[in-house]
């Protein structure tokens, strides 16, 4: 059968392999429903912000339209770090799916821009982006502001997905993940540099994003000639993007092959079920090239933002409760897929489920403890020795927005599994639209309790923080009862293994 | 003396799906069992509940006279499963995969029997490196010998000659030996016809979720064999 190829096929390929995925949605209803509250929520980003300023009479555009640039800056920061970190982005299949089909790296390429939007950081950005650009503007010069922000935000996404992809051929190379590794030091450490030198505002205030925020702004009358350098240097960086990504693809992750070419030394029988269950699902965390990846850039991340911005503790409280719920959507929302197929041979393992239902919620929660510990250790250094109040509110936020995250995720698990393959670093544990809405309800969750505390901590009274846990953490081991009840009945187990098998 | 395997009327939903419709089926102890039919029969789900995965929806299965619906963990105890799909932890080594088995049905004294079987299933040299670099064959190989490690009293294979080599299929056919000439009840669930006669004593077929033919191995045996089987498939 000729198989002839042309310029648009990836296209084509695209457009197929997306209406794949939207046909094979689970729930469509739940999608659709999903679909429309995201756009709302953009067109209410993009239309409500004037009027809310003119009804609540906040600060005037004029205080807004100075943060722009650092806004614009900070997009395109968190366009390049997500999609480093991503190992170049999303996949539109999962890679042994696809192996089948005469997908092009072309089409992987414009299939990870795609999907990069379906995340929640991106997300908010965006919203807050487009918000703060219709406030500034107002009436005048608001259709020309939204589409040049929606224009940056395509351009920022494109140059972040390029550098993603030359990235990851540097990190498939010889010694590429000690190369990347340095660089990402050496930037966190410029980055520091520069803002103890006092230059880190205005390194993100200049350059092209100060020229593009006197364009936004609605000040200038020939801000319409922005909009097609912008849409051509869009389309430019989206081409050039397909270079690295067919340079990337082409190449043999080295960090995956190394875990599974890697010799694991046999360590001594442990002395009881539990430490044993312990010891395999630690290793299947810590063994995964996307989990370790997604963890250190979770925790040192905030850490080093709390570190360089010299946050107080105050704000600090914030932190935890990102990194827990961001750690969460690395494995935590679909648990029960670190066992891959091997789920129906551990199923026949004469063990309580009850006993591997802990298991797996403690190794969560630790995993979600190291990584907060991390950051709140590094924010700690500039926000100095806490007051016993701040210590004792940041000691119980961590334990209740822990109890919280666990077990919420596990009832998720035991509620909707996935069959997922997490062996690549660009795979997620659901699918992207489910992912958003996890993420959605886990940051919300969080923030609000962080808020709590926060507000508890600046207080003189000591109790006042564990005494408003109490209820907060009933709540929640209260829902990992219902988990570990959904888990121990033999249906609905059943059900978690047929579908995580595969 | 009662049949090891002893299933009464079995049925599988899952939802509006009916995986199982009324399978009858005995097995006894120091015999092998082939069981047979195309694929969608309810091979695999008859496995999975004779295994404690999977709860019957309706019917009766004892597992060594214990019913599988009121004490799965029992049944667990006394059965070695090999799943039909993966059945390996990914990121889990051979001999962590071993370790845990040997925990959890509190074996004494396990290394030298795992070095012992790895090496007879060709898995030696990979025995410290995790299971998601394995190829099929391997991971096959691998299912087997985490199903006959504790040498139980039912050994339930699932499709373990898939994508085997000639040394893992000779391999797992010894173990099916080993494990009838100790009184062991061996089900062994396959597409390769030949194999499954070579292994088994009595063949049972499965079409559609029920039962529709039970016969000694032999009448399934060469073109003759092959012909009647057909006849069944269809």
């Amino acid at each position: 059968m000729p198989t002839a190829r042309s310029w648009t096929d990836p296209l084509a390929d695209l457009w197929h392999l997306l209406r794949f995925r939207a046909q094979t949605v689970r729930r469509p209803r739940a999608a659709a429903v999903a679909s429309v509250v995201l756009v709302v929520c953009t067109l209410a980003a993009m239309l409500v912000p004037p009027h809310v300023g003119a009804l609540a009479k906040v600060g005037g555009p004029e205080q807004v339209v100075g943060y722009l640039p650092s806004m614009l800056s900070g997009f395109l920061v968190l366009s390049i770090v997500s999609a480093i970190s991503g190992g170049g982005g999303r996949e539109l299949l999962p890679r042994d799916q696809a192996a089948i089909h005469p997908i092009t790296t072309t089409t992987e390429h414009l299939g990870a821009l795609t999907l990069s939007p379906l995340n929640l950081a991106f997300l908010l950005q965006v919203w807050l982006l487009l918000g703060a650009t219709s406030f500034v503007t107002g009436g005048d010069g608001w259709l020309v502001g939204q589409l040049l922000v929606l224009l940056w935000i395509a351009f920022g996404t494109a140059l972040g997905q390029a550098v993603g992809w030359t990235v990851e051929i540097v990190r498939r190379g010889e010694r590429g993940v000690a190369i990347v590794r340095t660089i990402s030091i050496v930037g966190a450490l410029g980055a520091l540099g520069l803002h103890l030198s006092g230059r880190f505002v205005p390194v993100l205030e200049g350059g092209p994003a100060r020229r593009l925020a006197s364009f936004v702004d609605g000040t200038r009358a020939d801000a319409w000639l922005a909009v097609p350098v912008l849409l051509v240097l869009t389309v430019i960086m989206v081409l050039v993007g397909v270079l690295p990504a067919g340079a990337a693809l082409r190449r043999s992750p080295r960090d995956e092959l190394k875990v599974e070419s890697g010799i694991h030394p046999a360590r001594p029988l442990p002395l009881s079920d539990a430490a044993m269950l312990l010891r395999m699902d630690r290793a299947a965390v810590w063994r995964s090239v996307p989990m370790r990846r997604g963890l250190i850039v979770l925790a040192l991340g905030p850490g080093l933002v709390a570190l360089v911005g010299a946050m107080s503790w105050g704000s600090v409280m914030v932190l935890p409760g990102l990194v827990i719920s961001g750690g969460a959507l690395l494995f935590g929302v679909n648990a029960w897929c670190l066992d891959g197929r091997g789920v129906l041979w551990r199923e026949s393992l004469p063990v309580p489920p009850r006993t591997v239902f802990r298991a797996r919620a403690r190794v969560l929660a630790e995993w979600l403890i190291g990584a907060s510990a991390i950051t709140v250790t590094l924010a700690s250094v500039r926000a100095g020795v806490p007051t016993l109040n701040q210590a004792i509110s940041m000691l119980t936020l961590l334990l209740v927005v822990t109890v919280q995250v666990v077990s919420v995720c596990m009832l998720w698990s035991g509620r909707r599994p996935f069959s997922v393959n997490l062996r690549s670093a660009r795979a997620t544990p659901a699918p992207p639209l489910v992912m958003v809405g996890y993420s959605s309800r886990l940051a919300v969750t969080t923030t609000f309790t962080a808020l709590i505390f926060s507000t508890a901590s600046g207080g003189g009274w000591l109790w006042l923080s564990p005494v408003l846990a109490v209820p907060l953490l009933f709540w929640s081991l209260r829902t990992l009862r219902r988990a570990e009840q959904q888990w121990v009945a033999p249906a609905p187990r059943a059900v978690v293994v047929m579908t995580v098998a595969g | 003396m009662p049949p090891v395997i002893d299933v009464h009327d079995l049925h599988v939903r899952f939802g509006e799906v009916e995986a199982v419709a009324g399978i009858d089926l005995s097995a006894e102890a120091g015999q092998a069992t082939a069981l047979l039919g195309r694929n969608g029969a309810g091979k695999s789900t008859t496995m999975r509940v004779l295994a404690g995965v999977v709860p019957p929806t309706e019917g009766t299965v004892l597992v060594g006279g214990v019913d599988v619906a009121r004490d799965a963990i029992s049944v667990k105890r006394l059965v070695g499963y090999c799943p039909d799909v993966g059945g390996l932890v990914p990121l889990a080594t051979p001999w962590e995969h071993l370790q845990l088995i040997a925990r959890l049905r509190r074996i004494d004294d396990w290394e030298t029997r795992s070095r012992d079987l790895l090496e007879r299933f060709d898995l030696g040299d990979v025995s410290h490196r995790v299971t998601s670099g394995f190829s099929h064959g391997m991971s096959r190989r691998l299912s087997v010998v985490l199903a006959a490690f504790h040498q139980p009293d039912v050994l339930l294979l699932d499709e373990p000659f898939d994508g085997v080599d000639p040394i893992g299929v000779d391999a797992t056919l010894d173990v099916v030996a080993d494990a009838r000439a100790r009184g062991a009840c061996v089900l062994v669930s396959t597409h390769l016809r030949d194999l499954a006669m070579q292994a088994c004593t009595t063949a049972v077929v499965l079409r559609s979720g029920a039962r529709v033919a039970s016969m000694a191995s032999g009448e399934l045996e060469g073109e003759a064999g092959a012909d009647a089987y057909r006849a069944l498939l269809d």
